[in-house]
């Protein structure tokens, strides 16, 4: 017992040194981009008339900490950041973490939704695959979400949006809800943010379907070579719950795991996706960010999708031991 | 040489079919200049021509031929993807040697240094660093090398690991043998194809990466690339109200996406060819 604790401790002990690494990482890296948010500001962009006099651009400088040395400066930020503050906006003049939060629902019931329906579709078309191994069924599914799984989200998601929302004119062109518009009822207005949502989510399932449907088929086909899989048929049990009871049971450890740890790219390619359609996620966020060298919210978007990552990773991986005794 | 044709031979037809396709994009990259009439960064004509004759892929909205700049654009896919591969595999290679041959705490740092970097979620961090670094051809292939080396030093290290205590290696350590030297007569040969599998992957993968760092705008804005068209065309205010994305989305798109799939089935043809071959051996010995 006390052996186990001592491993969860390390394993533990890992993890955070990892969040300490990208956390160090994540401070450097913006303060070494070239240029700085006043030259910026003061440039003129877009409708960003605003310009600093020298006074002006030293208060902003002290209030932000901006003169202090690089040491004080990672102190600080260290210590705000176990206080769950990660700054202001130097952009947007809000919180990092309010916009974050705001934009984070949306980007996070996408990629849930996405994870969701390939994992589920993976999975079903995976075990037929693999019961009709060598069959035209199987040999047309393998090529088609090979293919599939090989495309880039991003460019999926742009035929998509030529195809069915600029042609055809079926789906919204960008966006994420209807704006200027009073929904009457709550239905009316779920039904508006998922008009907008099909075809980032379509996008993004498609691409993704491929990695899990390939895990449940070499998975199954393992599994269905057992002794105890011809014992179970030698029975007479009927097929459904041969192929999902026997089969699927002791054939989706891997895929449950791979679904937690497919979350880093699955966020990367949201990141692309969301910036096709102008869904109002932290992937466009981002974007603007680097656009408007804004540190505080670069440095929070990237923290909170990496500390996501982490966790599911951790998640991931007491999931396998659980799921699998055999795994000690 | 003949070694190579009969590997070639041995494709399936969708390999060949790729491998073609492959062929098709490097003569268009090496010849882009003698392929098309016009210059890929001027105006050579009236803005957003439909396909005709004169232009026939079109024209973007300031009259440049789409045409020229997707033949300049395979030159700086290719270029991003093979130079991005090489360095890595390259590179990797090297660390994977290092970290199997000498085991013990560099080994131990190595492994905790890719886990990290597996970790990592690639593109949230390629945006950011892509912004670092400023945008050139030279910076994105660097940043694309960065996260791709942990990919062959895995695999190379764990090759190395397993032939390491084999007799013929101790043998030709007591003879004095230096670390180069084991390198190239043993080390490389016998991770050689496994290399090979990684570069092609990675080549799909930098071309990828390169794709979707210049669609959001990060990439070299002075070298026409695939992705970076896709971004002007994006910020052409009236794409989706008129046809101009029939030539001006469509063409460069589909260029992306028959590239890397080509990348991609040729990779698989090379695994799988490696798989088997290496399943033979196995067990015949």
């Amino acid at each position: 017992m006390f052996f186990m604790i001592q491993e969860r401790f390390i394993k533990i002990r890992s993890y955070i040194i990892t969040f300490l690494c990208i956390i160090t990482l994540n401070f450097f890296i913006p303060r070494l981009m070239p240029g700085d948010p006043f030259t910026f500001l003061s440039a003129e962009e877009g409708q960003i008339h605003t310009t600093f006099s020298y006074e002006d651009i030293q208060r902003y400088k002290s209030y932000y900490g901006l003169e202090q040395s690089l040491g004080r400066q990672y102190i600080n930020y260290i210590n705000n950041l176990f206080r769950g503050n990660l700054g202001y906006s130097i952009a947007y003049k809000e919180e990092v973490v309010t916009i974050i939060k705001n934009r984070m629902v949306w980007t996070l019931s996408l990629v849930v939704a996405a994870i969701f329906f390939s994992s589920l579709i993976g999975v079903i078309l995976g075990s037929l695959s693999a019961y009709k191994r060598n069959t035209f069924l199987d040999k047309i599914l393998y090529f088609d979400l090979i293919v599939l799984s090989e495309i880039p989200a991003f460019l999926i998601a742009l035929l998509l949006l030529f195809f069915f929302s600029a042609h055809l004119k079926l789906f919204p062109l960008s966006g994420g809800i209807s704006h200027f518009t009073a929904f009457t009822s709550f239905g009316e207005k779920a039904y508006d943010v998922l008009h907008h949502g099909t075809l980032p989510l379509l996008a993004l399932i498609l691409t993704r379907t491929g990695t899990f449907y390939l895990l449940t088929r070499n998975s199954m086909i393992h599994i269905l070579e057992k002794d105890y899989m011809r014992t179970a048929r030698g029975k007479g049990l009927k097929k459904g719950r041969i192929l999902f009871l026997h089969g699927l049971k002791n054939a989706i450890p891997p895929v449950v795991t791979r679904i937690f740890l497919s979350l880093g790219s699955i966020l990367g390619g949201a990141v692309l996706v969301e910036n096709v359609f102008r869904y109002p996620g932290v992937g466009s966020l981002m974007r603007e960010a680097v656009f408007l060298r804004d540190y505080p919210l670069i440095q929070g978007i990237f923290l909170i999708m990496t500390l996501l990552v982490i966790v599911m990773n951790y998640i991931a991986e007491i999931l396998y031991k659980k799921m699998d005794p055999r795994v000690s | 040489m003949k070694k190579i044709i009969q590997r070639i031979l041995e494709f399936s037809l969708v390999g060949k079919i790729a491998l073609i396709v492959i062929g098709f994009f490097i003569v268009l990259a090496i010849f882009s200049s003698q392929l098309s009439h016009y210059p890929y960064d001027l105006p050579s004509g009236a803005a957003l021509q439909p396909p005709s004759r004169e232009h026939w892929m079109g024209t973007d909205d300031l009259g440049i031929d789409i045409w020229a700049q997707l033949c300049y654009g395979a030159r700086v896919s290719i270029m991003v993807g093979f130079t991005t591969a090489f360095l890595s595999v390259a590179g990797g290679g090297l660390v994977g040697v290092c970290a199997g041959y000498y085991g013990g705490k560099i080994d131990g740092w190595m492994m905790r240094l890719t886990d990290l970097m597996m970790i990592i979620p690639q593109l949230p961090m390629m945006i950011v660093l892509g912004a670092f670094f400023g945008p050139s051809l030279k910076n994105i292939i660097f940043v694309l090398t960065l996260f791709s080396w942990t990919a062959p030093a895995r695999i190379v290290r764990s090759k190395v690991l397993s032939i390491k205590e084999e007799k013929y290696i101790l043998v030709a350590k007591s003879y004095g043998a230096g670390f180069f030297y084991m390198i190239q007569k043993h080390f490389l040969p016998q991770t050689f194809s496994l290399m090979m599998v990684s570069f092609i992957q990675l080549i799909s993968r930098a071309i990828v990466a390169e794709a979707g760092l210049s669609f959001l705008g990060l990439g070299d804005p002075t070298s026409k690339s695939w992705g970076l068209m896709l971004n002007h065309g994006m910020a052409f205010r009236g794409i989706y109200f008129t046809d101009f994305w029939k030539w001006w989305i469509l063409f460069p798109l589909v260029c992306i996406l028959t590239m890397v799939l080509a990348v991609s089935f040729v990779g698989k043809e090379i695994e799988r060819k490696e798989v088997s071959s290496y399943g033979k051996t196995t067990t015949k010995g």
